[in-house]
């Protein structure tokens, strides 16, 4: 069982940020959580970890709409980026979107291990922990 | 010398018994100034000749004076006139002189020319006879002159208009006919015959029951109308085009014209002269062009220059609302008498040469409709500028009017249509998240103050706040319905559908005892998206099985039936009802509900399946009965070949 250790979220939401950290600490889903106000912000810190050689991010919950730029964006970026073949950076999007379109797209990128709907509650935290720990 | 009796019978009037005569002839013999007068008054020239010494000629002054000379200056010699009259006919009196010298019985009468001593030509018929002896031998000759100079140019001149008129009819092609009205005789030229492909010898015997026979019928009686309108002095001149039949059996046109040139005593009308004219081909192009102008697809119409009739299409007639379309020759104002004082004065302006027209004019009719029209007014020409008349189009626009009027709305509609997809843009997304977090923040408040969870207030928060979460996303669904192409639709089995949908809520079915008849034919397919036709199903079987009666064993009944348009499918249930009367206007409204007492009710369920019906291209028909049951018919369009 493999513990979560480093955990982005990625959200222009202070309120939805808020929220998340108290849950993630609440049920102890990782040891460090960086927060990202876009997209952009976020990429200019993984190129960086990826040329300084420093640690990934295990998983990465990554909103849609947001300024600068955005979650879809986001990830069109994220597939140019070559993430060292030894590591698995998990993809969750989380937005308050319920259009079948939008998560049909999502879960067409590779990266991307599911779609979750916001709110985002305790019990949904809590399966995506025990997927990731599940999983290795 | 005697005159031998029997020398020329021909000269001698044969009433030989008349005493008159016997006294003339005496008076002749013994009175010498009889014969003068005779000379000089009967004839233009008197001559006698010595054949024995044909140097020698007696010519009396007549002669000469005939011919412009002086008698007291011109010789008694044969060579006088031999040096005046024309060298050609010189040789004809020779010739003429020779037969008659040998056979007595042979006439010397023959027309000579003189040279007149002023220049011009003297036309003379010389006539003469031999005088011979008791042995037939020639020895003098007697001759008269008679000057038919007059008659010549005449007749010439007759001849030269003769040639005339008949290069003019050849050149024109013009059939000839000369018609006794009181007889029936005929008299037609080659030209005629040829017209109707005959010659005349194979239409013989000719009269006028020819030309009767060879018409059309029709254009025989409307000529017949036109004869006695000329015989009575109505028309000066008979004008009439008709058919005739040709030889190869096609009709021909031909332009009949003519006028009577004598009467009889009684003044009725005796000889008539005219032509016939082929104008087949005029006549085609003239009716082509007629039919062209009679069948144009737009309201057109020509006029002369005091506003008659010469064509209109009989579009022009459906737009003016003419029923009469017997218009040709007859006044426009006429017609129309209600035209307004504005289209008078246009039509004035514009028979000056001025070119009017309005792309759009609004015009109410009597029965209160308003047409929109599109007309112009136009001069047309004849030679160089010379204004014939003018020509009206006229289009009705109404419907293209119609039409900008629609597609403007269609652009509003469009245009609100994106505003309220801009709008459910901000509920999806904004006011989603917003709830979302207001949701999430008291879910953690009470997970960290686990007392409060039963604080009354927090209680109604929670409520509240879920409340608010149900809505948008109820109106999320509501505004995920894409009104959808047909591209997007395929065919389904409607009863394999309808099956799959009843075993999903089989335990619910089985919980209420309600009995679900599925009575779709196996062969009806619909053409749907698949996640609306699932949800429009559900819908409707889950809303059976709530809204159904306690009071009686509850069924819901899905049959289908299909019309040229549409599958109708048919889902009836034998529950509470809906009181449409009331209801009608709301029934698929945003939470209206009805069943104040049934648990569950949302109001969001018929709504949102009358979008997705309405998505696909359908539409619902309701119909209810309180406390009996409801039967919804959704119709779908399905697949055709």
């Amino acid at each position: 069982m493999k513990r979560i250790d480093i955990a982005y979220v990625i959200d222009d939401d202070p309120i939805f940020v808020f929220g998340i950290k108290k849950v993630m600490k609440l049920i102890d889903f990782c040891d460090r959580i960086m927060i990202f106000k876009n997209g952009q912000e976020a990429l200019h810190n993984l190129k960086a970890i990826i040329s300084e050689e420093k640690e990934l991010p295990d998983v990465i919950l990554l909103d849609l709409n947001m300024p600068v730029l955005d979650g879809w964006q986001f990830l069109e970026e994220f597939i140019k980026i070559n993430i060292p073949c030894n590591r698995n950076v998990i993809i969750y999007v989380v937005s308050s979107s319920v259009d079948p379109e939008d998560v049909l797209r999502a879960k067409s990128y590779e990266g991307v291990s599911d779609y979750i709907v916001k709110p985002i509650s305790v019990e949904k935290l809590k399966e995506v922990l025990n997927d990731f720990e599940n999983a290795f | 010398m005697k005159l031998k009796k029997n020398v020329d019978v021909n000269l001698i009037l044969d009433d030989s018994d008349h005493y008159l005569k016997e006294e003339l002839y005496d008076l002749i013999k013994q009175d010498s100034s009889i014969f003068e007068f005779l000379q000089e008054a009967s004839f233009d020239g008197l001559w006698f000749w010595d054949l024995d010494n044909p140097e020698n000629e007696w010519m009396n002054p007549k002669f000469w004076t005939t011919l412009g000379y002086d008698p007291d200056k011109m010789p008694h010699k044969a060579s006088a006139w031999q040096d005046i009259i024309f060298k050609e006919d010189l040789k004809q009196v020779y010739a003429n002189f020779a037969k008659h010298s040998e056979n007595p019985s042979y006439p010397y009468d023959q027309i000579v020319r003189y040279h007149h001593k002023l220049g011009h030509t003297v036309w003379i018929r010389c006539r003469g006879i031999i005088l011979r002896d008791e042995l037939g031998t020639p020895r003098k000759m007697l001759g008269a002159h008679m000057d038919i100079t007059k008659i010549k140019i005449a007749e010439k001149e007759l001849h030269k208009q003769i040639n005339y008129f008949e290069h003019i009819i050849s050149g024109t092609d013009l059939g000839t006919w000369q018609w006794n009205i009181q007889t029936g005789e005929a008299i037609f030229n080659e030209r005629w015959a040829e017209i109707i492909g005959y010659s005349l010898s194979e239409l013989e015997p000719i009269s006028i029951e020819t030309w009767m026979k060879y018409s059309h019928p029709d254009d025989l009686e409307k000529s017949n109308k036109l004869l006695q309108k000329h015989f009575s002095g109505e028309i000066a001149v008979y004008d009439c085009e008709a058919r005739m039949k040709h030889k190869n059996g096609e009709w021909v046109w031909v332009l009949d014209k003519g006028k009577v040139v004598s009467w009889d005593h009684e003044g009725k009308p005796l000889w008539m002269v005219g032509s016939h004219q082929e104008i087949t081909k005029n006549k085609k192009d003239f009716e082509r062009n007629k039919l062209f102008i009679e069948q144009t697809p737009s309201a057109i119409a020509m006029f002369d220059n005091d506003m008659r009739y010469e064509a209109a299409s009989q579009k022009w007639f459906e737009v003016c609302g003419i029923n009469d379309t017997e218009v040709v020759g007859k006044s426009h104002y006429e017609i129309l008498a209600g035209i307004s004082k504005k289209w008078r004065s246009n039509c004035q302006k514009c028979l000056k040469g001025e070119h009017i027209e309005n792309y759009e004019e609004r015009i109410k009719g009597k029965d209160g409709n308003v047409q929109w029209l599109s007309w112009e007014l136009r001069p047309w020409f004849y030679e160089e500028n010379k204004i014939g008349g003018l020509i009206i189009h006229v289009s009705d626009i109404t419907n293209i009017k119609k039409e900008k009027e629609l597609k403007s709305l269609l652009k509003v509609t469009e245009d609100q249509n994106k505003r309220l997809k801009n709008f459910a843009h901000i509920v999806s997304h904004n006011l989603k998240s917003h709830s979302g977090n207001f949701e999430m923040l008291l879910d953690l408040y009470i997970q960290e103050n686990p007392e409060i969870e039963d604080d009354e207030m927090i209680q109604l928060f929670k409520t509240a706040s879920q409340n608010l979460s149900d809505t948008i996303s109820h109106l999320n669904e509501v505004v995920l319905i894409n009104t959808s192409l047909d591209k997007n639709l395929v065919s389904m089995n409607l009863r394999q559908v309808i099956d799959e949908v009843t075993r999903s809520v089989s335990a619910i079915t089985l919980e209420s005892e309600v009995i679900i008849n599925n009575r779709v034919d196996e062969e009806v397919n619909v053409l749907a998206i698949p996640a609306y036709l699932d949800s429009i199903i559900l819908n409707f079987i889950t809303n059976g099985i709530k809204y159904r009666s306690e009071e009686r064993n509850s069924f819901i009944t899905l049959s289908a039936t299909k019309n040229s348009n549409y599958v109708i499918l048919c889902i009836e249930d034998n529950g509470l009802g809906i009181d449409l009367v009331k209801h009608q206007s709301k029934l698929f409204g945003m939470y209206k509900t009805f069943h104040p007492n049934i648990k569950n009710s949302r109001g969001i369920g018929l709504f949102i399946t009358k979008n997705q019906v309405e998505a696909i291209g359908g539409k619902i028909e309701t119909q209810s009965v309180v406390n009996q049951g409801t039967m919804f018919k959704i119709h779908m369009k399905y697949e055709k070949n």
